[in-house]
Order: structure tokens, then sequence, then C-alpha cells
């Protein structure tokens, strides 16, 4: 469980940029998988796939209800946390430096269109194949590769025009 | 093919990815590397896909695991003191662990057993690791020499019987010569001592097969009496 819990977090995270609204869309992800889990076939692929599924999908619902509400977001939950695995074979200074560009890329992710940055989330951060993403976004394989491709270009622009340079 | 700014930037992840292959690489590097608009694209989308793939996952909360399986399963208690433990008890009492628990222990028993260690009267002595060897060697070696004892002894019964029998057959074989003649040569008070009568042998014969075949019952009991 433990397993899922971390995947489900991390991309309700890097989806929203926001710590708690992470923690509740992961609870109410896994109360939507307990409730529903009869529903679950493994023609959907494996259940971690159908877990993920769930929570793009809630995520989105989650997206376009607070569409409105979104300018009014408090600054401190924006704040990004900083990853804390494998960082005590870095420099305090190189980890300050990946820190602070992990958090630029993560401010950047949030200003991408939801589509584009589902699709970049599911294959760049969380590095599933071609074929689950397929299932998961319930889309051809033609149109993920296409989003792929167009979120991250716009994500390089984005960060561009941040004045962030490429390392 | 042409290879357009449109088209370079359509096959970006392609080419990231690895999936395009021989001329069609070739040719999207030429114009990657001369296009004043397409090379630092490239470089950057390259550093973002880098960066992004080193970027860690996160911990999760510890609290969200707890409200998880609050919100799923409901709330639980937790026991602590004698209850906890009583629990716990509860718990081990299984089927499975009791069938476990009891190979266990008869695996331990005959391990015990077989190394010389005597439940009755145990002694620490009896663990060392030399103790236990030489009583594996003298276990090993007692049963070596019953068995040989008793391959012996079944041997030594198997060729007493044959003889027994092959002196019966001698003895039917010539059954005329061997019957008692009632003469009217005989004499009262005069015994025929040039041909013994022969069922007087014969039960003589019975009885030495009867003792022999008891002393052959008796010799594997004999030589375990030995042995001890």
């Amino acid at each position: 469980m433990r397993r899922h819990t971390r995947r489900i977090y991390n991309i309700c995270y890097r989806f929203t940029g926001n710590r708690t609204e992470a923690e509740d869309l992961s609870q109410d992800v896994f109360l939507r998988v307990y409730r529903t889990l009869g529903s679950y076939r493994s023609a959907h692929g494996g259940f971690a796939t159908w877990a993920t599924s769930v929570t793009r999908n809630l995520l989105i619902d989650h997206y376009r209800r607070t569409k409105r509400d979104r300018i009014t977001d408090s600054l401190d939950d924006k704040m990004p946390v900083v990853e804390n695995k494998e960082s005590a074979g870095r420099r305090p200074d190189e980890q300050a430096l990946l820190g602070e560009l992990s958090a630029q890329v993560q401010s950047a992710l949030t200003r991408l269109s939801p589509e584009l940055r589902e699709a970049v989330i599911l294959r760049d951060l969380q590095q599933l194949e071609y074929a689950e993403i397929q299932t998961v976004l319930a889309v051809p394989e033609g149109t993920v590769k296409s989003r792929i491709n167009r979120g991250r270009i716009e994500l390089a622009r984005i960060l561009q025009h941040m004045g962030v340079r490429p390392a | 093919m042409t290879w357009t700014c449109d088209l370079i930037e359509a096959r970006l992840s392609d080419y990231l990815e690895g999936l395009l292959q021989g001329r069609e690489r070739a040719e999207f590097e030429a114009h990657a590397k001369s296009c004043p608009d397409c090379a630092p694209l490239v470089a950057s989308v390259r550093s973002l896909v880098g960066e992004m793939h080193s970027m860690e996952e996160l911990e999760t909360p510890p609290r969200l695991v707890y409200s998880i399986l609050d919100k799923t399963l409901g709330p639980r208690e937790t026991m602590t003191g004698w209850q906890g433990f009583l629990n716990v008890i509860r718990g081990l009492a299984t089927p499975k662990f009791a069938y476990g628990a009891a190979s266990v222990m008869a695996t331990l028993i005959i391990v015990l057993g077989a190394s010389g260690f005597s439940l009755r009267k145990p002694k620490l002595a009896d663990l060392r690791p030399a103790a236990i060897y030489q009583s594996a060697d003298r276990g090993v070696h007692l049963v070596r020499a019953r068995c040989v004892k008793y391959v012996s002894d079944l041997r030594v019964v198997y060729e007493i019987q044959s003889r027994l029998r092959q002196d019966e057959n001698n003895l039917q074989t010539t059954p005329e010569q061997m019957l008692p003649k009632s003469s009217p040569e005989k004499v009262p008070g005069q015994t025929d001592d040039r041909k013994p009568s022969q069922p007087r042998q014969q039960n003589r014969a019975n009885e030495i097969t009867r003792e022999l075949e008891m002393l052959a019952a008796e010799l594997p009991m004999l030589s375990e009496r030995s042995v001890r």
C-alpha cells in the first residue's frame, strides 16, 4: 500500500504543486479505489495502472472544479517541497542548486495546460511506458507521444521565460 | 527528407528517446546544429528531460497512510499493556502457527536425540560440537554393525536350512533300503546291527532339524544382546 500511496501522492503533488491538496486528493483516490474495487478488471491493466487512472480522473475533476479559485491559492502552500531521497551523497551547494532547479521545474509544470501536464508527469517524472500512459489517459499512442512532445517544448519555453538556464 | 523547424519540433522527443536511426538521425542533427532557432530548443529540452528524470520522488507524509486507513477501514483502536499482549497471543493461536511450532519442536527433539543429548538428564557438555560429532559417529557405526550382523545371521540361517533340505531329500530318495525288515531271521534278543532301523534315524534327524531351527531363530536375539 505504501508503494501505491507514494506514486499517487507524487502524481497529485506534481500536478497541483500544493502539499495540502495533494494529501487530500490522495485520500480521495484511495477512498474511490476502495469503494469501486469491485469494478476493477485485469483487462484495464495492472492494479497500479488502474489506480493511476483513477488518480488522473480525480485530478482533472479537481482542476475543473477549482479553475476559478486558483488565483486566490495561498502562496505558502505553493512553496516547493525539497526531495530528500539520496541527498546524502551531494554537496550542500549542489543540493541547494538542484533543489532550486526542481522547484522551478515544479513551478513551470503548474503553468502547463492539464493535458500536457499530466502527459509529462507520467512520462518524465513517473517513468511510465507509453502503453501504460495510453491506458491511463485512454487516448491513442500517437496522441500520447504528441502531448509529451508538446509538453516538454512548452515547459522548456516557460523555464526560459522564467530566466532558468539549462544545465 | 528535408527537415524544417516545424518537423524538428514535431520529432524532437523521438530524437531524444533514440527512436530516430541512421540517415534520419544524421539529418536531424545536421539541421539542429546549424539552425539558430532549433539548436537552443533541442539543448534546452534535452537538459529539461534530464533534469526531470533525476528529480526524486517525494516521501509521503506519515499521517497520510493512517488517514487513508481511517477513511477506508474506519477508526481502529490501539491496545496497550496486557490487552495488547493478550491480543498478540490470540493472534498466534491459529492452526497454521500450531502446526509450524509442533513441527519445529519435533525436529528439535529428533536432532537432540540423535546428537546424544539426554532430555531427562541434560548436560551442557553434551552440546559441544565434538560431543555431538562423537555421538553421531557412534550412532552411525552402531547402526552399521547391527545391519551387518543381521545380514550375516540371515546367511547362516539360510545355509542351515538349505543343508537340512538337502539331507531330507537324500533320506527320501532311498526309502526301500532304509525300511526295517521284519525278518524271520531275526532272533529274539538279537539286534540287526548291519542295517540300523531308519525310523529311529529319521526321528533323530527330525529332532536335529527342530533344534537347529530353534537355534537359527534365536541367533539374531543373541547377537543383539552381545552388541549391547
